[in-house]
């Protein structure tokens, strides 16, 4: 019975102070979230308009264009690779009403010379 | 004649030097269980690189024990020390009624060695350091409220303790080990039950690595159950973008936060803390690489043939380690409905804009877990794209169940 009172205690105490200390991390990490984001803020509104709309990205950049695919229905492209082409398009297009009606694989008709100079160019870091 | 008896003597001492007359019957299951752990491991993929050096560190240890002895120290006479064909000056002497006696040490087995990695506690710590550099907070920044799923799902490891206490054939630092397995941290229980309870490891290590690995199997039923279809096709806004401030500040901030309140917790925190301050400083690409990559390679060796040469047939083979499977099992479930849960309550609290299945995500095992959520949450509404709403709970649970495993090892550690 000892035993058993001692971990009642420990589930309360593990309980409370899990909970205590991941609030703790929410209120801090929600008040520096907001501070640093009015921080940088202050420091966008500086800019000018005309900057602003020089930014945006142009229209014809996120057309999704349609491909005509003859017989193979999917062209053998994975599941979760449709899946991250359609997250990366609802991403861009966000509430927009939009509808992916095929994707297809591109032909490689870049050398492999050229081909690593893409990779080179676009490479985040 | 002689030659032949000779030969005899040299075959009968080989013999009895063998496994065949030196390992018990409990050994040989041991093999066969490590034969159906390395299957597991190859075929089904289960967290194979874990999976893989358990098993054979298991099989290693049952075959030959001796690769885990310890180092022993003879008192030896001079005459026998020439014997050996050592020199007796390189040894310290002990002086017992008048005859004096050589400190002779032989070497311990080779995982021996290896295993103090463990035993004192550095492996975990470190394999820490590489998820820190492999783990993006970005989401957790982003929506801070996911820390509340984190944590709730810590609650299955402490109603285990609780269940596990009740049983009566734990102690409670044994009960403390076998309710992390909830928290679904391979390090985290390692390091725990290192602290803890240390001649359960085998079973705890194995338990909870299989239980990872079958998160897809275990988590769906649960999270079905618990949500109605409503719930499950809720689609959540996008997360804000976070800034590249945001993120260096956070393991700072973390770090001193988690270690002021809960020290017991600071290695395993700060190390992953200090993995991610790596990661996203950007300014030491070189030392983040060697940590997720090689560092993180080496130490997951040494763990696991060491973690697996615990299960040595004697104390694998017991009743308690039936107890430790099922109550992991029930840890674990029990954590998954408790993240659901809180999901619905969060669900209800914003007025239906929190998607209750990423609750189950609070359960570490990243990615496995974030990856179910959106899973599930695809069956229901397949335009719909949890995944990123769930890592913010997903790392959560890492520093949850780091922090749960503070509290056990402040209140049970002799």
């Amino acid at each position: 019975m000892d035993n058993m009172t001692q971990a009642f205690i420990l589930l309360l105490a593990g309980f409370v102070v899990v909970f205590v200390v991941l609030i703790l991390l929410i209120i801090i990490v929600t008040l520096y979230g907001k501070i640093i984001t009015a921080i940088q803020n202050k420091g966008k509104k500086k800019k000018t308009k005309a900057e602003e709309t020089a930014r945006k990205i142009p229209k014809e950049a996120v057309t999704v264009e349609t491909y005509e695919d003859k017989g193979d229905d999917d062209g053998g492209i994975p599941d979760e690779i449709i899946a991250v082409i359609a997250a990366a398009v609802d991403a861009v297009y966000g509430e927009k009403p939009h509808k992916i009606k095929k994707v297809k694989k591109s032909r490689n008709t870049r050398s492999a010379w050229s081909r690593a100079g893409i990779i080179d160019n676009t490479r985040p870091f | 004649m002689e030659i032949l008896q000779q030969l005899w003597q040299i075959i009968c001492t080989l013999i009895n030097e063998s496994g065949l007359s030196r390992l018990s019957w409990e050994n040989y299951v041991m093999v066969l269980v490590s034969f159906v752990l390395m299957y597991l491991a190859i075929k089904k993929q289960f967290e194979p690189l874990l999976l893989l050096p358990i098993a054979f560190g298991m099989c290693l240890v049952n075959l030959y024990p001796d690769i885990m002895g310890m180092p022993e120290t003879q008192m030896l006479t001079e005459a026998q020390l020439i014997d050996k064909g050592v020199d007796p000056a390189s040894y310290t002497t002990t002086i017992l009624n008048g005859q004096t006696y050589y400190n002779y040490t032989e070497n311990g087995g080779l995982f021996y060695y290896l295993y103090q990695g463990v035993k004192l506690g550095i492996y975990p710590p470190l394999i820490f350091l590489g998820i820190g550099c492999m783990t993006d907070f970005g989401p957790l920044i982003a929506n801070p409220k996911s820390f509340i799923l984190g944590a709730a799902a810590q609650i299955g490891i402490f109603l285990t303790f609780i269940i596990a206490s009740a049983l009566g054939i734990f102690t409670p630092q044994e009960a403390g080990s076998i309710a992390i397995i909830g928290g679904a941290d391979g390090p985290t229980a390692i390091y725990v039950t290192t602290a803890l309870a240390p001649q359960l490891l085998g079973p705890i290590a194995v338990a909870a690595y299989s239980y990872m690995a079958l998160v897809p199997i275990i988590q769906p039923p649960i999270m079905k159950l618990l949500t109605t279809k409503k719930e499950r096709s809720v689609v959540m806004g996008q997360l804000r973008p976070v800034s590249k401030l945001e993120r260096i500040l956070f393991p700072i901030i973390v770090v001193v936060i988690v270690a002021i309140l809960l020290p017991d917790a600071a290695p395993l925190v700060g190390m992953l803390m200090l993995g991610n301050l790596f990661r996203e400083s950007g300014v030491v690409e070189r030392i983040s690489k060697t940590a997720q990559n090689e560092l993180m390679n080496i130490i997951t060796i040494f763990l696991g043939v060491t973690v697996g040469a615990t299960a040595s047939g004697k104390v694998f083979l017991s009743l308690q380690t039936l107890g430790i499977i099922a109550l992991g099992l029930f840890a674990f479930c029990l954590a998954t409905a408790c993240g659901v849960l809180f999901g619905k309550i969060m669900y209800k609290a914003t007025g239906g804009k929190v998607n209750p299945l990423i609750g189950s995500a609070g359960v570490s095992a990243v990615p496995m877990a974030a990856r179910i959520s959106q899973k599930v949450g695809q069956e229901e509404n397949p335009g719909n794209f949890l995944l990123m709403h769930a890592m913010g709970p997903n790392v959560a649970g890492v520093i949850g169940s780091a922090v749960a495993a503070g509290v056990l090892l402040s209140v049970l550690k002799v």
